[in-house]
């Protein structure tokens, strides 16, 4: 399936400086490990989610149990799409996408003279620890030990213990950067830096601020909402970004046109992703300053977006090299992911319309969209791309993939569009003081349950995910030795 | 950009933009609000609370309920609807939550905003059934029941001053009553504290017309 | 020398090329960050720590800002239509018979010798006995409201006295604490002779006449 776009030898140039086996070598148990585990949590994530969805229509689904209600087991299927899965791909994808890139193998006289099998060595206990960060503050938060803050809800020493994992891998994209063999950097590496430097700041700040040492509570508002559009805007965005640079144009076979917007929606993305955040604010209990810069962040930021994809999407490409290529099919539905979460977004943003949809579904539509569209959607094709690279062999099963395709993008639109209609619905009966809380909760109904079709799908999804990347690993322990199959 | 002190320099200082409007800025300037005296009474707005009321905030983040409810009553240039709605007496302002360990704005109402729920419900023992089994006070809730944080045993002499007043449906056996656990008192006492309805400086409260 | 090399490199960003921008997007652009100044510009309440609602523009700094009154007769609809609707329906007209109409009741806007305390009055403490208005007779008790705040019971009248064709003056939250105080003695439900027995009080200036509302 992605024999055309092996690795090898060139023999006509006689310019191979980089030993690309070599850097795949370096780098294949850490990914593998990393993208492994991602999957794995992403199954558990979707399952909880099914969960959720059901409990909204049924509020006796599971009930009884203290630690199943909906309260401890939302934030918990929350969190692990976010850090058991999105995070941990994305450091997998990013891994991967810079050794590549730089061409350079982790380990060496580039890794700051940490010898290869000692650099692997740490960095697969850094994976140990992260997962067993997500699995214990999970646990945690099933068991009644949640911190209370959104998207933070880990006790301090799961967040700790996330923090210092995610150093001891980051760390040493950075060092290949800087180590790089060429003098010229291209755009994905830009976005990895980016990436690989913020998440230790962000994460690092907003549990220090409102988990472990939290400060007065009247001040927390801005942080935590700062925190949620910086963990997507400016560590799982740019990684899913620097995928699309990395691997769209080469799956292609074309390059890019406007190479000058790349260098302006980079820093412009930037600028605006951390501000982003503040449409969870819009109209909160803070300053009307913070309430503009939160409207005018949501609206601009499509700017960014529209740049980007203008760039990516407007290369010459052949609908039959699309059609055959899985990780380009995922690239460009990512991508057009993140034009309609930037539509979205700036429309939710408005302050009228935010004043009638913030606390509904819609929100949730945006969150979900950006989670499930824009950043899952390219790491999967990371993940299609980079592991018959890694094992040396075309090790996916078509079938499966492309069940996987589908089950994803239908499951994406159907969740989506029933989120964002609900929300609509039930914002705008909330805007209305003479209609009833309970009444818009009767409304709601209908769309709950249809999304808990939507989250059926995407489990599904997810589980063909999970047998094929288990076919893929078992067959390669098992014929490890076999040339050819 | 392409070398990597250059590109560091540069997304340090295009980071710091947002950090230092949404962090720094909160940290330093809504992190150190203080209470304003209360004229009438002698004691400051927000109001300080007790112990219970304290305990009841761990409660309340340990279940989740910032997972459906808000504690924010939105400002009317955004919208007027949560004041109408009876949420509130004005929009909250920052100063509000100064006394909180933290702030639940939360995201979503699948459940109503609390920030005044002390002011809409200050009745205990409704708050004591409807946690246990919010369907009898709420038809139609979809709120889980949290009958983990009450306790059902036996009867000793005479009937609890504490037992719960459930309909029949949801009553225990004969012979038996369902009374609270500390964690239920503690959460109880957090809500009925919940109120946003004195005036602030920032956020003064109007009555038909009068500025109280 | 490159262009055989289509591996995942570095050269991979040799080739790309700078197509100009068409002047519409370069146009659209420059709009919206123009727009995004001045948004932020005149939304921000002079950037001051102390203003919460962004249409108060006020470049002196801080000051007081005028959070916009709420409407008594929003909020008193939607208390009419948690509490009130059941018997006296969303249309005012009541159920034949049974609960007598709010719309064009002489007791709602205070016609003849009833007054706006007998109209408070018979809120906080409900009603029993034959009553009748606009000549009909009923005989259903009304149920006491003296658990709703003083707010809650000013805004429901002034809103029943504003829809379905009525037109009668807004009744303040200061006026029924007044009455509310007066009455502090009736525990029973009042009926039709008691209630047009006590002598009439209208809302003066000086207790607090509500303002006129939109």
């Amino acid at each position: 399936m992605s024999d055309h776009i092996l690795p090898h030898h060139d023999d006509k140039s006689g310019h191979l400086h980089v030993d690309i086996k070599a850097i795949d070598a370096s780098v294949r148990l850490p990914v593998i490990i990393l993208f492994g585990n991602a999957i794995h949590w992403l199954v558990i994530a979707s399952l909880l989610s099914l969960i959720v969805s059901v409990k909204l229509i049924a509020p006796g689904f599971l009930g009884g149990f203290s630690f199943l209600t909906y309260g401890r087991l939302a934030p918990m299927a929350r969190d692990l799409m976010l850090y058991g899965w999105a995070s941990q791909a994305a450091l997998g994808a990013g891994i991967w996408l810079m050794a590549r890139l730089c061409g350079r193998p982790l380990g060496g006289e580039h890794s700051g003279g940490f010898g290869g099998e000692l650099l692997r060595t740490l960095v697969i206990s850094a994976t140990v620890l992260w997962n067993l960060a997500v699995l214990l503050g999970t646990l945690a938060i099933l068991a009644g030990y949640s911190s209370g803050v959104e998207w933070l809800e880990y006790p301090s020493w799961a967040s700790a213990m996330l923090l210092l994992s995610f150093l001891l891998i980051g760390i040493w994209a950075v060092l290949l950067f800087d180590q790089r063999s060429t003098g010229r950097a291209v755009v994905a590496q830009w976005y990895l830096v980016a990436a690989f430097c913020w998440f230790p700041w962000v994460y690092g700040t907003a549990n220090l601020l409102l988990v472990w040492k939290p400060i007065q509570a009247s001040a927390q508002g801005p942080i935590q909402s700062w925190y949620c559009g910086s963990l997507l805007a400016l560590w799982l965005l740019p990684v899913a970004l620097a995928s699309a640079y990395a691997l769209l144009p080469r799956l292609l076979g074309s390059h890019l046109n406007r190479r000058n917007l790349a260098t302006l929606s980079f820093w412009m993305l930037l600028l605006l992703g951390g501000w982003n955040g503040m449409d969870r604010l819009i109209g909160g209990p803070v300053p009307a300053w913070m309430t503009s810069a939160g409207v005018v962040a949501g609206v601009l930021f499509l700017i960014p977006v529209f740049m980007i994809s203008l760039n990516l999407l407007g290369m010459d490409r052949k609908e039959a090299i699309v059609a055959g290529s899985i990780s380009a099919r995922f690239l460009l539905m990512g991508l057009y992911a993140l034009i309609c979460v930037g539509s979205i977004g700036a429309l939710a943003s408005l302050p009228s319309v935010s004043g009638a949809v913030r606390f509904t579904a819609f929100t949730e539509a945006k969150t979900q969209l950006w989670i499930l569209g824009a950043i899952s959607l390219p790491l999967f094709a990371v993940l299609y791309e980079s592991f018959p690279q890694l094992l040396g062999r075309d090790c996916w099963s078509p079938v499966l993939a492309g069940r996987h395709y589908i089950l994803t993008l239908v499951g994406i639109a159907m969740l989506i569009s029933l989120l964002l209609l609900g929300g609509l619905f039930t914002g705008i009966a909330l805007a209305d003081p003479t209609v009833s809380f309970l009444n818009i909760t009767s409304y709601s109904y209908p769309f709950h349950l249809m999304e808990c079709v939507a989250q059926l799908l995407l489990l599904i999804a997810a589980l063909t995910l999970g047998a094929n990347i288990t076919r893929a690993l078992a067959s390669d322990y098992l014929l490890n030795k076999q040339p050819g199959k | 950009m392409h070398r990597l002190p250059t590109l560091l320099s540069g997304i340090f200082l295009v980071f710091l933009t947002s950090w230092l409007g949404l962090v720094a800025y909160p940290a330093l300037q809504l992190g150190r609000l203080i209470p304003v005296p209360d004229p009438d009474n002698g004691g400051s707005f927000p109001p300080t609370y007790g112990g219970q009321a304290i305990a009841g905030q761990r409660v309340y983040a340990t279940e989740g309920c910032i997972s459906c409810h808000s504690q924010q009553v939105r400002q009317l240039s955004v919208t007027t609807s949560d004041v109408d709605r009876g949420w509130g007496l004005r929009p909250s302002v920052a100063r509000d939550y100064l006394r909180d360990s933290t702030a639940f704005l939360g995201s979503r109402r699948l459940g109503q905003d609390l920030s005044n729920i002390g002011v809409r419900r200050p009745d205990a023992k409704w708050h004591f059934i409807h946690l246990y089994h919010p369907a009898t006070v709420c038809e139609g809730s979809v709120m889980p029941c949290f009958s983990h944080l009450f306790l059902t045993r036996k009867i000793q002499g005479q009937r609890s001053d504490e037992a719960l007043n459930l309909p029949s449906d949801d009553a225990p056996k004969e012979g038996y009553e369902v009374i609270p656990t500390a964690d239920a008192k503690n959460l109880v006492a957090y809500l009925l504290s919940l109120r946003h309805d004195y005036p602030l400086p920032e956020a003064p409260v109007k009555k038909n017309g009068a500025a109280k | 020398m490159n262009q055989d090399h289509h591996h995942l490199q570095q050269e991979q960003g040799s080739e790309d090329t700078n197509r100009p921008l068409s002047p519409w997007l370069v146009g659209t652009f420059m709009l919206a960050l123009c727009w995004g100044a001045f948004y932020l510009a005149f939304n921000s309440g002079g950037f001051s720590q102390d203003v919460y609602e962004s249409n108060a523009v006020n470049w002196a700094g801080g000051g007081t800002q005028a959070a916009a009154p709420v409407d008594p007769k929003v909020v008193g609809k939607r208390l009419y239509t948690q509490n009130c609707v059941v018997c006296h329906q969303a249309n005012g007209m009541g159920v034949a018979g049974q609960f007598p109409p709010l719309a064009g009741s002489e007791w709602v806007l205070t016609e003849g010798n009833h007054a706006e305390n007998h109209l408070v009055m018979l809120v906080l403490n409900g009603l029993q006995g034959p009553f009748v208005v606009k000549g009909q007779s009923y005989n259903n008790a009304m149920v006491p409201w003296k658990q709703l705040t003083d707010e809650q019971i000013a805004d429901i009248l002034t809103y029943i006295r504003s829809d379905w064709g009525n037109n009668a003056p807004a009744i303040s939250p200061e006026f029924v604490t007044q009455i509310r105080k007066a009455d502090a003695a009736q525990s029973d439900s009042w009926t039709q002779e008691q209630l047009l027995a006590v002598s009439p009080v209208k809302p003066s200036a000086a207790s607090g006449a509500a303002p006129a509302t939109k």
